[in-house]
């Protein structure tokens, strides 16, 4: 899942649980900082940028529908969200949330009343001028019946939404919200023309960018909107091309049909490109943590010994090795980062096979232990399941690996809980409030993660939030409530002739428009 | 002749019957609820109940599968979970891929591997009869996906001659863009059939040259390749004529795996893709629709078989 997951043939750690859509996020994303343009290498030559160029894209995460309120399993925030659609805020490429549509906004002194005031001269790509009743009426769509979106139930927390003139929206919350203005960067709350969209097949909206054809099992394109209210795209058309195999999406990028793929999901498929003139490969950070999860209510994972004991059993850094060839980084806790409230914790059980060893004498273990691992297989995944067999073996651990399809997981792991542990990645940012939740899938339930997860919500600041935050962060650790592997690097491969990408996997988009081609 | 007909029709549509509501069955017997793929991460019960309520999937099996098959016997094969468009609109979105992919290998196959076939038979001994068994031999074990991957790399990767994958976007409007996209995948296809083919085209021939009209033709003064197709044809062609059934049903099968492999938009590549979703009703459209056409290429086969070679007339 990353939870993030879908799609594809599982064979992306990025997709993985995307289809739960907010834990994962991938893709990429990118924002109009300048410095962007800095993440390629390529050399200038003497033909500048074409302002009429054709981006073609690789991605291996095609849509399910192009419904910006349906969630789960879809991809369509990559190709929609900065693009075609907006909201009033948007998520930059290092975490930040900045205004988009909103120019600015007004808080109430009780953190509860929202105004925000829109930006002026802002139209639909065909031409029909924005008004503050289209912002109310996707923002309540978002939370409507209809809407399955990742951000349904965060967002419901909007009791009134007005329009009391043409740019303003007046928002009231049933309760203050640290992370508000971070829920509305999300593409359920992005705004799209009323009644625009057909059975889930297109999208109007304000960006810089019109959707001009989705062929299904293939590619959406997208044209530059010339009548974009901000800084207009910097080239005319982007193709989105999807991939059911990365193989095959590898082979396109080799042989000259794509510009630059959004993720490399294969560690083996870069030696392809390096030490070649004609492709750079630019390594940014992403948000994608990758997991291996106790079913932390039964036994023997609810004895905080046993969990410790596998997490010092574990040797991160040789799995990252492995996996990654040391790009990436371990992780001590489920923080990126890119979010505010990330910490080195990371000394938290550092690999020690003799204390591990004295911890499962100690939790009634001392002839070692057997469980069973579930994860969707992919290349990423499948060098994890074996490396932690390997090193768990060595601390008298022994796991049985149980490979199952993405379905199979969500049904059995994520919605029954019926299992005992498993490996997945979990792509979304500010994700480390699911320890909040002792109903999620992991099952861990300490009634003071709870509440310091409830508090940072409702906190005044955002210091306070992100305090509060950092106390669950080394709380969870201290706890073991899972084994923290390490974070995925984004890895994009694009042809040398190409520049402007973000670098970055911190966002559920990939923003396209400073994209420039020679 | 005409009884016998309806008989083939009426097992035919018995057939479709029973694979169908097996396809339904096993569908619903699979892990994966189409709610929770839809939902989000940490969706509550009530939104999990509405959305089963809203695709149906709430409801008695029983009773899913009566409007299932209620809606089949009208010829509506439902709509997408996710997309709502109709699954026959999907269906036939792809079929400018596909049947062009499976058409041709299956012909390319026959071009090839029937002359091939025959020439390893009549020169079994032969060095060069052993070289095209052999080869045969290994092309049948040698995964086609990975028989794929090698072309790619080998023809559009290194030498750059023809596209790694993907259907123009213009489909046929663009005759030659769209050609040249199917020959990679063509060719592949046709070497996994192709070998299988010649196996059976050389045993067919082994067996026609140990029957007594050809030793009798010889005697007469016939060449042997005169022997053959005077007697051959006609004698062999019930065989050929199932083996030809069961390769068009494979190249059509051999799609969905070629289809991933290149990229190509057809309904191999809409058929995992709805898998990994669940989205049941595009699943069991699709494979409804390609066990249909394996069904119906059975028919053909038999009747012509029976029109061919009067032995079999007698029999029911």
């Amino acid at each position: 899942m990353t939870i993030h997951h879908r799609s594809s043939t599982g064979r992306s750690l990025a997709r993985r649980l995307r289809p739960l859509g907010v834990l994962t996020t991938t893709a990429a994303v990118a924002t109009l900082l300048a410095a962007c343009g800095g993440s390629s290498k390529a050399t200038t030559s003497a033909s500048g940028p074409d302002p009429n160029a054709t981006i073609t894209v690789g991605s291996l995460n095609e849509p399910t529908t192009l419904d910006i309120v349906k969630g789960g399993n879809t991809g369509h925030a990559q190709v929609l969200l900065r693009n075609v659609v907006e909201g009033l805020t948007v998520l930059t490429d290092d975490g930040k949330v900045e205004p988009l549509l909103a120019k600015s906004w007004d808080v109430s002194q009780d953190g509860t009343g929202y105004t925000f005031h829109l930006q002026s001269g802002v139209t639909f790509s065909d031409g029909t001028p924005l008004k503050a009743s289209d912002v109310v009426a996707a923002l309540k769509r978002e939370i409507s019946d209809e809407s399955t979106s990742a951000r349904k139930k965060n967002l419901s927390i909007m009791k009134t939404i007005e329009a009391p003139d043409d740019s303003t929206v007046k928002v009231t919350l049933s309760t203050p919200s640290q992370s508000f203005l971070f829920y509305l960067t999300s593409v359920g709350a992005a705004v799209e023309k009323p009644n625009a969209g057909g059975s889930g097949t297109t999208v109007v909206g304000t960006g810089p960018y019109t959707l001009t054809s989705w062929k299904q099992g293939d590619s959406i394109t997208l044209t530059r909107n010339d009548k974009y209210w901000g800084t207009k795209a910097k080239n005319k058309q982007v193709v989105y091309r999807f991939f059911k195999d990365a193989t095959a999406e590898n082979n396109a990028l080799l042989a000259g049909q794509l510009d630059l793929v959004t993720q490399v999901t294969s560690p083996d498929a870069l030696t392809q490109f390096e030490n070649r003139s004609d492709f750079s490969i630019v390594e940014g950070t992403s948000t994608t943590k990758e997991l291996f999860n106790f079913n932390d209510a039964v036994a023997p994972f609810n004895n905080p010994d046993v969990r410790h004991a596998i997490r010092q059993a574990t040797d991160r850094k040789a799995l990252l090795k492995a996996v990654w060839a040391n790009r990436g980084r371990i992780l001590g806790s489920m923080v990126p980062p890119t979010d505010p409230w990330y910490e080195d914790l990371t000394s938290i059980d550092d690999h020690n096979v003799a204390s591990a060893k004295q911890l499962l004498a100690k939790a009634g273990h001392p002839n070692g232990l057997s469980f069973t691992v579930d994860y969707v297989p992919s290349d990423e995944i499948n060098i994890i399941a074996q490396g932690l067999k390997s090193q768990l073996a060595q601390a008298g651990i022994t796991i049985t690996l149980n490979p199952v399809d993405d379905a199979t997981w969500t049904d059995k792991v994520y919605k029954n809980h019926n299992f005992q542990a498993t490996i997945m990645n979990h792509v979304n940012q500010r994700d480390l409030v699911w320890y909040g939740d002792p109903t999620f899938y992991w099952q861990y339930d300490n009634p003071q993660v709870q509440q310091w997860v409830k508090d940072s919500e409702t906190a005044p600041t955002p210091d306070q939030q992100t305090a509060l935050l950092k106390k669950v962060a080394r709380q969870i650790s201290e706890d073991a409530a899972s084994d923290w592997l390490f974070l995925d690097p984004a890895i994009k491969v694009a042809s040398t002739s190409v520049s402007g990408y973000q670098k970055n996997l911190t966002t559920d988009s990939f923003y396209v428009a400073p994209i420039t081609k020679r | 002749m005409l009884g016998y007909l309806v008989r083939r029709v009426a097992w035919l549509l018995g057939s479709l019957f029973v694979a169908g509501s097996a396809v339904f069955f096993l569908l619903r017997v699979l892990p994966g609820d189409p709610a929770v793929t839809l939902l989000a991460v940490g969706s509550s019960p009530d939104q999990l109940a509405a959305v089963r309520h809203r695709l149906g999937t709430d409801r008695p099996l029983l009773v899913q599968y009566g409007h299932w098959f209620g809606d089949l016997l009208a010829g509506n094969l439902g709509a997408s979970l996710f997309t709502r468009t109709p699954v026959l609109d999907q269906i036939a979105g792809r079929l400018p891929v596909t049947v062009p992919l499976a058409l041709s290998a299956f012909v390319l196959s026959l071009l090839v591997a029937v002359p091939i076939g025959v020439f390893a038979a009549v020169r079994r001994h032969g060095a060069l009869g052993l070289a095209v068994s052999t080869l045969a031999q290994l092309g049948i074990a040698l995964p086609v996906f990975w028989v794929g991957i090698v072309v790619v790399w080998l023809v559009a990767v290194r030498w750059r001659v023809l596209p790694p994958g993907g259907f123009p976007r213009t489909g046929w409007q663009d005759p030659a863009a769209a050609v040249q996209s199917l020959v990679l995948p063509v060719a592949t296809l046709t070497i996994a059939q192709g070998s299988v083919l010649v196996r059976y085209v050389r045993s067919a021939t082994l067996d026609v040259l140990s029957q007594e009209y050809v030793r009798t033709a010889r005697s007469l003064g016939y060449s042997l390749p005169r022997a053959l197709l005077r007697h051959g044809p006609r004698n062999g062609a019930a065989t050929v004529v199932q083996i030809l059934g069961i390769l068009l049903a494979s190249s059509l099968l051999g799609t969905v795996v070629i289809e991933s492999v290149f990229a190509l938009p057809g309904l191999g590549s809409l058929l995992l893709t709805s898998v990994k979703a669940r989205d049941l009703p595009v699943v069991q459209g699709t494979v409804f629709a390609m066990t249909a056409t394996v069904l119906v290429v059975g028919l053909v086969v038999d009747v012509v078989q029976r029109l061919v070679d009067p032995r079999l007339r007698g029999q029911a």
